[in-house]
């Protein structure tokens, strides 16, 4: 009894203690969701890539133009006509847990990826590689059956962070263990809670886009899940919360809070659109989608919703991404007019009594919902009924997979012939009304920070850095 | 008493199987390929892995086996692991298990202690100032919604006081989660017990009692207070096994790790390994407090236990 008791006793203790104390210099900060895995092979959503990016580094980075450069590789070569990308390593870099990275963590994390059994779930986007070989200590060969240009790229993606072969035989790892070269180093997840992460002593920053190229300047980034947006921001008000996603109904008192800086992130590569499910009336007929197009006022539409937290997008493909050309774009966007969208309706044979309906899918969050509310009532001044349908991602994402069919074509490593290819079917797109381009970012792009909190940076595709950051 | 236990127990085991049926055959209700659309947000799946991960699940046999092979894991301790992060189902439930059974339990504490109190007393004042202002306070305490109550209770305790943090999982962080939900279950309390014991007053061994002679202490605690518990007591059950499924709103205000964030969020995930873990786990949570409830009944009426 004496002993059930010791142990209660204990536990209660245990409990009390529970939950990580921030100290002074901790940056804490808070999300909406949590991440999937501590796996990069093992998850796809954007909370998990932001936190991936802190503890993992890949061979190439991006800079702040998005521009690739060499990063944990020191160069790369393309050779064999594109068949064959060679990586040449710094010497001396060392994982969070002391180990030396060399081509084996290369080998070890591609070969992982590729695995027949197990692969990542970003296989098919690593490309048609043939075989990973170890060159030397700091030399690793891709051999492709293929040209593959987004190759290269692909290497500075959070999908492709080098997993240190140091956890080769670890059960654990991607739940309760995780080391990489990234400047923070994995300590626990309390899954739903909170990721306590901590100054990784051996990091040297070889690409990332920030001023000190040593560990990070705080001693822990404590990453808090906290769902309710008034949550978080009740944090930032008591200084509980060094950085969070705001709730965007509260931007304006953010930005009007002296002790708050709102920080807006560009060039994500992310995008939001319309599309339509063409293989069936009414939007088979282009003049359909030509006319829901031109009833719509875009800008108007944003500035009425977003104000100026978002841009205005014409082309099918991000800002910052190949290809992404405005002004190219804009000539073939379908324009504001609603005479016309009247007219286009009329000649399918819909007029005042006999409305076209539709329906306008969406996901949950950032204000999306009340833009589809704008485009409906400017729909319903040209005669189209639209109804509004506001779900989850994972809904919206079957939805849209049971319309779409996925088409790919042969590619080329020629600079001038891929823009061309991207031009072409962007002009396609556009002329045709099959893809109408609306604004960026699309999601997670705002970032609101106690003013104390110096250094902090945005990375281009949304990439939140803290290697600089720590308070004044 | 032995027969009685007997039953309840065979009654609540046989409510889980047939939980774990229904769970195993969850899967086939969603309509079209339940594979595809569990992977739908995963781009670069590729057509064998979405074989692999049928056959994995036996989602290429019988029924029949299919549900031997569910139970074989679940038996095992294998409930499978997450369709988003590949994380074993059954520690993610039991990770987050002692926070809902830690709020659960505080908060019935709370709304016990205040319901129980207030409407007894209203029951015994009945009819003066006492009881129309305790029914008007639980009136608005049942009408409050929980979502707004948390939110004041946070911006006044939190920001303005700056008493308690905003998150964590401490004693601490437990105190205003474990008070919105204890007060808007206080009411329903206070006012069901207000109820039970008016009529209990009125029933002639409550007469006999007082005619007795016995101290009022006795009358009123031993007689009158353990005859009317019964409603009250499943009452308080239904509420305990409501907040152990999830408080979800008061979950998401104050930042609670509780199961009730998980099973929301798989819900939305289409994450099926995760809700069938989750409805399991509530099948056994509702079985058990069942039993318990049962045996309470029997100690506090002796018609139950002999019945």
């Amino acid at each position: 009894m004496r002993k059930g008791m010791t142990l209660a006793v204990a536990g209660l203790a245990a409990w009390i203690a529970a939950g990580t104390v921030a100290h002074a210099k901790d940056i804490v900060w808070a999300r909406d969701g949590d991440i999937d895995s501590l796996d990069p092979q093992r998850a796809t959503s954007t909370l998990s890539r932001q936190l991936w990016y802190q503890i993992y580094d890949s061979l190439l980075e991006f800079d702040d133009s998005g521009k690739v450069v060499p990063n944990l590789a020191r160069s790369w070569t393309v050779s064999d006509g594109g068949k064959t990308v060679t990586f040449k390593l710094h010497d001396g870099i060392k994982c969070a847990d002391g180990t030396p990275f060399n081509a084996d963590d290369v080998v070890f994390t591609a070969r992982r990826a590729l695995d027949d059994e197990h692969p990542s779930l970003t296989k098919t986007s690593w490309g048609p590689i043939e075989k990973v070989e170890k060159v030397d200590d700091l030399t690793v060969r891709f051999d492709l059956s293929r040209p593959f240009a987004a190759f290269v790229p692909f290497m500075a993606d959070q999908f492709t962070g080098m997993i240190c072969d140091s956890m080769k035989d670890e059960d654990g790892f991607g739940t309760t263990a995780a080391v990489g070269t990234g400047p923070w180093r994995f300590k626990s997840w309390t899954k739903g809670s909170e990721i306590v992460l901590e100054r990784n002593p051996h990091y040297h920053n070889y690409g990332r886009p920030v001023s000190n190229d040593g560990p990070p300047k705080a001693d822990r980034l404590i990453v808090r899940t906290m769902p309710e947006g008034q949550t978080r921001l009740a944090g930032l008000q008591t200084g509980q919360i060094s950085i969070a996603v705001p709730p965007i109904e509260n931007v304006r008192d953010v930005r009007s809070n002296d002790s708050l800086k709102l920080y807006v992130a560009r060039r994500t590569g992310q995008n939001m659109f319309l599309e339509f499910a063409i293989s069936r009336p009414p939007f088979n007929d282009e003049r359909a989608r030509k006319a829901v197009a031109e009833a719509i006022n875009v800008p108007v539409a944003l500035k009425l919703v977003f104000g100026d937290l978002v841009q205005r997008e014409r082309c099918p493909i991000s800002r910052g991404v190949l290809g992404n050309d405005e002004d190219f774009c804009a000539k073939y966007d379908p324009h504001y007019n609603p005479a016309d969208a009247k007219k286009l309706l009329s000649d399918m044979g819909y007029g005042p009594d006999n409305p076209m309906h539709i329906v306008m899918m969406t996901w949950v969050g950032d204000a999306r919902g009340k833009l589809l509310q704008v485009f409906q009532n400017m729909l319903s001044q040209v005669g189209i009924k639209a109804e509004i349908q506001v779900m989850d991602i994972g809904t919206l994402n079957a939805r849209v997979k049971q319309e779409n069919d996925t088409k790919s074509g042969p590619g080329t490593l020629d600079h001038d012939a891929r823009v061309s290819a991207v031009h072409d079917v962007a002009k396609y797109l556009l002329s045709h009304a099959v893809h109408v381009p609306i604004y960026t970012p699309g999601w997670l792009w705002l970032y609101a920070a106690n003013d104390d909190l110096k250094g902090f940076k945005i990375g281009p595709f949304n990439r939140p850095l803290f290697n600089d950051a720590h308070f004044e | 008493m032995l027969k009685y236990l007997v039953k309840r127990i065979a009654v609540a085991l046989f409510t889980v199987w047939v939980t774990t049926v229904a769970v195993s055959m969850l899967i086939h209700v969603v309509p079209g390929d339940p594979v595809r659309i569990m992977y739908a947000q995963s781009q670069g799946t590729t057509p064998q892995q979405l074989e692999q991960i049928r056959h994995r699940l036996g989602l290429d046999r019988p029924l029949v086996v299919q549900y031997g092979m569910y139970v074989n894991r679940l038996v095992h301790g294998d409930w499978g692991t997450t369709i988003r992060g590949e994380q074993p189902v059954l520690g993610l439930l039991l990770g987050r298990f002692p926070n809902t059974l830690l709020l659960a339990a505080s908060s019935l504490l709370i709304a016990a202690v205040i319901g129980l109190t207030t409407g007894f007393i209203a029951a015994y004042r009945r009819n003066t100032w006492v009881d129309t202002s305790t029914m008007v306070g639980a009136i608005v305490g049942a009408s409050l919604p929980q979502f707004w109550l948390g939110l004041i209770l946070l911006f006044f305790f939190v920001v303005q006081l700056q008493w308690f943090p905003v998150a964590g999982s401490g004693w601490r962080n437990l105190v205003l989660p474990a008070l919105t939900l204890g007060l808007s279950n206080a009411a329903i309390i206070a006012r069901l017990t207000r109820s039970s014991m008016v009529d209990v007053f009125s029933q002639d061994f409550m007469r006999t009692a007082w005619s007795k002679g016995l101290p009022k202490a006795l009358v009123l605690f031993r007689h009158a207070l353990r005859a009317g518990l019964v409603p009250v007591v499943t009452m308080m059950g239904m509420q305990f096994t409501y907040m152990m499924g999830g408080a979800i709103v008061v979950e998401n205000v104050f930042s609670w790790n509780g199961v009730g964030r998980l099973a929301i969020q798989a819900i939305t995930q289409r994450d099926y390994p995760v809700i069938q873990g989750f409805i399991l786990m509530f099948a056994v949570i509702v079985a058990t407090v069942s039993v318990v409830l049962d045996l309470l009944y029997a100690w506090l009426d002796p018609r139950v236990r002999y019945g």
